[in-house]
């Protein structure tokens, strides 16, 4: 089976398996680093891949899909943000809801615009394209890991660097720190806490619903009922085991596309699917445990010294 | 003094009127929302809106439903509104649920046990199961201060797809034509009461609930579960070994949302057939947050569940319209029952009027 994951297929198919994680990791970095605890990035990226499909089929413009995607999966974000920061609605309870609101949602419109439940593949909408790189192309092995990826993968590895810059060089992403960690200081320094934590709500919403566009514009070519199917929860939970550093999540995001990856492949030898499946989730708590047992004892060698 | 005391229980009363009132109102307005989404679907809107409404009220096949579909729903919600109690965000109850019905089953279709201990073994095993799949989100807490809501809700899709693969696999009954376990041995079936689509798990869910309510407010177990769910440092500072409890009561719930699954699938089915979540765990959530957590309002709460539940089926039974519309209904009102701000503006008002009211009283006299 090793031969199999020390392929250029193997990392190219983990690239592809991480994007839509990634985008909702980084969503949830900044929805963290403002100190909200939102678990409405599942609802966010099912209407923006709903979103996005209806607005590419009725177009046939990709941009006005993209702009339909980003504003459905707003909606949901400037839904929970209101309730979050000005109703003084339980986070949770919030997100528990908007994830139930989505799920609903999406299948009724599905069933108004096709009369089915199940999918849009009636709809003529539109996908995003795969990126050749030139010359990196044909560089050997490289060239099969890099080059030839959808668009938004590429996007998804850009918005690694623009939150980290955004977050640590910009005035804003100082702010929503600010309001994250201490909202009371943060206010005394003259910043609108809940202004800014509405914008950092907006931002995550905005880069989870590129998650949801990568899914039913990209990995499939029409949406399907449920298709985030916990991608939102796993981006959660790459953001919870870094502790919420842009570098951290990334990498904690590409273990998950790699076990993914893995269980694919096993699946393959004949290994009950369900095992592939329950991969990725066994591998967050396994990885909590990890990072869990790595502050204890650390918080131990502070305590001797 | 007198005035004084007075004036506390009226304002209590007066937040406690709100707190109707925003129930309601959340009602109302996910309903109107139902509306406007029927229209969009229905020819006859106005129609399709009553059956909605009042669709289950109309025969008494469907008042069984109601609490054929509560009963499940009674063991979801005490799971979660224990957790929650002690601040718990575990949101395993699904998992538990779905776990606890595999495990269940395992027993179940075991030929040869005596048979007076069918019953009790399965659903022993299932509350075992249920107790494990919410019992390590919380030990990880208490371990390794991980996030509850993320590991419990990994923990689902793990029970999820580790129960899968026991039902389609070892316990796969081939010859059944689809995906399901092995029948079960008809004495490890639940006996029915009343009719026969009610069984014996509509006792044991309400003793369940009784049992709730007795252990959260009458005994120091429940007295230490609130405290720490209140203010765990302060709890910590009192004496309560917060972690400890912590892990009793989760232990507990999935117990409960363990046997929950159990009693359903050897209540109503002849054999295991889910194949994917049964959102029960969700919905008992759900109800968990309209009752505040109180055992006492969570039979009215899951038979409001069922209902809407029960007229979401029938309307999709008697139209075209998707009865997912009732997840858009249950979302909303959700929200809006947790939002504590909602109305709050207009309550404090009340109460100032009426503590003003009171004290110029106090003054005359």
């Amino acid at each position: 089976m090793f031969e199999y994951i020390l392929t250029a297929d193997f990392i190219f198919s983990v690239i592809r398996l991480s994007t839509p994680i990634l985008f909702a990791a980084m969503a949830a970095v900044i929805g963290a680093k403002a100190d909200v605890l939102c678990i409405a990035y599942e609802a966010m990226m099912l209407l923006a891949a709903l979103g996005g499909v209806i607005g590419s089929a009725y177009s046939q413009n990709l941009i006005v899909g993209m702009l339909v995607g980003i504003a459905s999966g707003l909606l949901i974000a400037g839904i929970f943000a209101y309730f979050v920061l000005y109703l003084d609605t339980t986070p949770l309870l919030a997100g528990l809801a908007l994830n139930i609101f989505g799920a609903g949602l999406t299948v009724y419109i599905v069933f108004l615009l096709t009369g089915r439940k199940l999918d849009t593949s009636v709809l003529p909408s539109l996908k995003f394209p795969d990126v050749h790189l030139p010359l990196i192309e044909d560089i050997p092995f490289i060239g099969d890991v890099i080059s030839g990826h959808n668009i938004l993968s590429y996007f998804a590895i850009l918005t690694v660097f623009l939150v980290y810059y955004f977050i640590f060089k910009t005035k804003l992403g100082l702010q929503i720190r600010a309001a994250g960690e201490n909202p009371e200081a943060a206010t005394s320094a003259g910043i609108d806490v809940k202004r800014t934590k509405l914008i950092a709500l907006l931002i995550s919403g905005v880069i989870a619903s590129f998650g949801g566009l990568f899914l039913s514009m990209s990995q499939m070519p029409y949406f399907t009922t449920n298709m985030t199917a916990g991608r939102g929860f796993i981006g959660i939970a790459a953001q919870n085991l870094s502790g919420g550093s842009p570098i951290g999540t990334t990498i904690a995001t590409l273990v998950f596309g790699a076990t993914m990856s893995v269980g694919n492949i096993a699946q393959t030898f004949r290994l009950p699917s369900q095992f592939a499946s329950m991969a990725p989730y066994l591998m967050t708590i396994i990885g909590t445990v990890v990072v869990g047992m790595k502050a204890r004892r650390d918080e131990k060698k502070i305590k001797h010294l | 003094m007198m005035f004084n005391s007075n004036r506390v229980r009226t304002t209590e009363k007066i937040e406690n009127q709100f707190n109707i009132v925003r129930t309601i109102l959340a009602i109302a307005i996910a309903l109107g929302i139902a509306f406007l989404l029927i229209m969009t679907v229905s020819e006859t809107p106005l129609a399709d809106f009553w059956t909605l409404l009042s669709g289950p009220l109309e025969n008494r096949n469907s008042m069984i439903t109601i609490i054929s579909k509560a009963i499940p729903l009674l063991f979801t919600a005490i799971a979660i509104s224990l957790v929650y109690s002690a601040g718990q965000f575990n949101i395993g109850a699904e998992g538990a649920f779905f776990a606890g019905s595999v495990a269940a089953t395992a027993v179940a279709i075991l030929p040869n046990i005596p048979t007076i201990i069918y019953i009790p073994l399965s659903l022993l095993a299932g509350a075992v199961v249920g107790a494990i799949v919410m019992g390590i989100p919380a030990v990880l807490y208490t371990r390794y201060n991980s996030v509850t809501i993320v590991t419990s809700l990994m923990m689902n899709y793990v029970a999820l797809y580790a129960g899968l693969y026991v039902i389609l696999n070892p316990l796969r009954d081939q010859a059944a034509g689809f995906e399901g376990s092995y029948a079960f041995q008809a004495t490890a079936k639940l006996p029915s009461v009343f009719t026969n689509r009610l069984h014996i798990g509509l006792f044991i869910a309400i003793l369940v609930v009784m049992f709730a309510y007795f252990l959260l407010n009458k005994t120091t177990f429940g007295y230490r579960i609130l405290a720490v769910g209140n203010n765990p440092k302060f709890a910590n500072y009192s004496g309560i070994k917060v972690n400890k409890n912590i892990i009793l009561v989760t232990l507990l719930a999935g117990l409960i949302a363990g046997l929950g699954g159990s009693v359903e699938v050897l209540g109503n089915y002849n054999r295991f057939m889910y194949t994917d979540f049964t959102n029960h765990g969700w919905d008992g959530m759900m109800i968990s947050v309209l009752c505040r957590n109180n055992p006492k309002y969570i039979i009215v709460g899951a038979l409001f569940i069922a209902y809407l539940q029960t007229s979401a089926d029938t309307l999709n039974f008697t139209s075209s319209i998707p009865p997912e519309v009732i997840n858009v209904v249950q979302a909303i009102i959700i929200i809006f029952v947790a939002a504590n701000e909602f109305l709050k503006r207009w309550e404090h008002k009340k109460i100032v009027e009426n503590s003003q009211k009171s004290l110029a009283i106090g003054e005359i006299n």
